[in-house]
């Protein structure tokens, strides 16, 4: 795509504001793994703690102005980390993981505040990436409403099939059930097509 | 033996409702322990209000919801009708704002939604056209 004039100048004179970026999908699917890759590549810094216990990330996480470089391509954005979507959240889910109840009471009550959270930040976001995990079955309430939204709203996608260094990843699954949407496959822990998940971005996030 | 009460809504019984309001009928049946069945799918920005209002009532007791909705395949017609619906509640909206009345009612896209407590249905598997339901009581 041609770079048009104003574009030029607001580059050149680095007038123009970052793409706020979320990251965003139901619980467990490695959205902080993918938010520390990416902050990790472009900073050198990580964005927040990872956790097999469900609804670590309670409070959205946010990097700024991480500079994206891909094909003579230069994108800033504000890199938000969202807390996983969900539509129940039961404290005693967390007891098996060892949680004393009273922390376990706390974590739900935290992780329902990040759910609201995450779904006003919706309002506040320029493009987006939908995480999802490439063993899970992607036809999920949580998936459909989301990608909805983003339609309705206008905001554009990504869709990012992550964990695919698994052996049960079955990436062409969600790749049928969401064909009308950009994706990548990739693997947050592993690296694996960060390349081309920067390319996309470069590719499809705009404000 | 315990017992599961199904309750099964016409569109009309939620259409002509305002969001807000649909939201609540929804969520009291819910949190009472009903699972609803309901002719008619809502708009994605509704089913993202009702997480977010689902969050907001959540307790020891009533850890959520399962929600599950088939909409019905985009034919032309449909495309069609949803697009005059849109038209129709963008103008009531204008008119609402011009009159100081900022509900407005709005109505079920065509479909099928399946509503429980997540404290009941313990899993739902979708498939394009279909889905099933398991149920613990």
């Amino acid at each position: 795509m041609k770079i048009g004039f104003i574009d030029w100048i607001l580059d050149t004179f680095g007038l123009r504001k970052p793409i706020r970026l979320g990251i965003y999908g139901s619980v467990n699917v490695g959205k902080t793994t993918l938010a520390n890759k990416i902050a990790l590549d472009w900073t050198g810094e990580e964005i927040g703690s990872v956790s097999s216990v469900p609804h670590e990330t309670r409070f959205v996480q946010k990097k700024e102005k991480v500079e994206i470089k891909h094909g003579g391509k230069k994108i800033t954005i504000n890199l938000l980390d969202m807390p996983g979507l969900a539509t129940k959240i039961d404290y005693r889910d967390f007891l098996k993981y060892g949680i004393k109840r009273k922390e376990a009471k706390e974590r739900a009550k935290e992780a329902t505040q990040g759910v609201i959270e995450a779904i006003k930040w919706l309002n506040n976001v320029d493009a987006v990436l939908a995480v999802m995990d490439a063993t899970k079955d992607p036809l999920t309430q949580v998936n459909a409403t989301l990608l909805g939204n983003l339609e309705a709203k206008n905001i554009p996608v990504i869709i990012v099939i992550n964990k695919i260094d698994l052996k049960n990843a079955r990436p062409e699954n969600i790749k049928e059930v969401f064909s009308q949407y950009p994706s990548v496959e990739i693997s947050a822990l592993t690296g694996k097509n960060m390349d081309k998940l920067y390319e996309m971005i470069a590719k499809h996030a705009r404000r | 033996m315990k017992k599961i009460k199904l309750d099964f809504v016409s569109s009309t019984a939620l259409s002509g409702k305002e969001p807000d309001k649909r939201i609540d009928f929804i969520l009291n049946k819910v949190k009472d322990g009903s699972i609803l069945v309901i002719d008619g799918v809502l708009k994605p920005e509704e089913e993202m209000n009702l997480i977010r209002e689902t969050m907001r009532r959540v307790d020891d007791g009533f850890p959520g919801i399962e929600v599950c909705s088939l909409k019905k395949p985009s034919n032309f017609l449909n495309t069609l009708i949803d697009k005059f619906m849109d038209q129709k509640e963008n103008i009531q909206k204008i008119f609402g704002n011009l009159t100081g009345n900022t509900s407005i009612a709005t109505n079920l896209r065509t479909g099928i939604t399946f509503i429980g407590p997540a404290k009941v249905i313990k899993k739902i598997k979708k498939n394009p056209d279909s889905f099933s339901v398991l149920a613990e009581v």
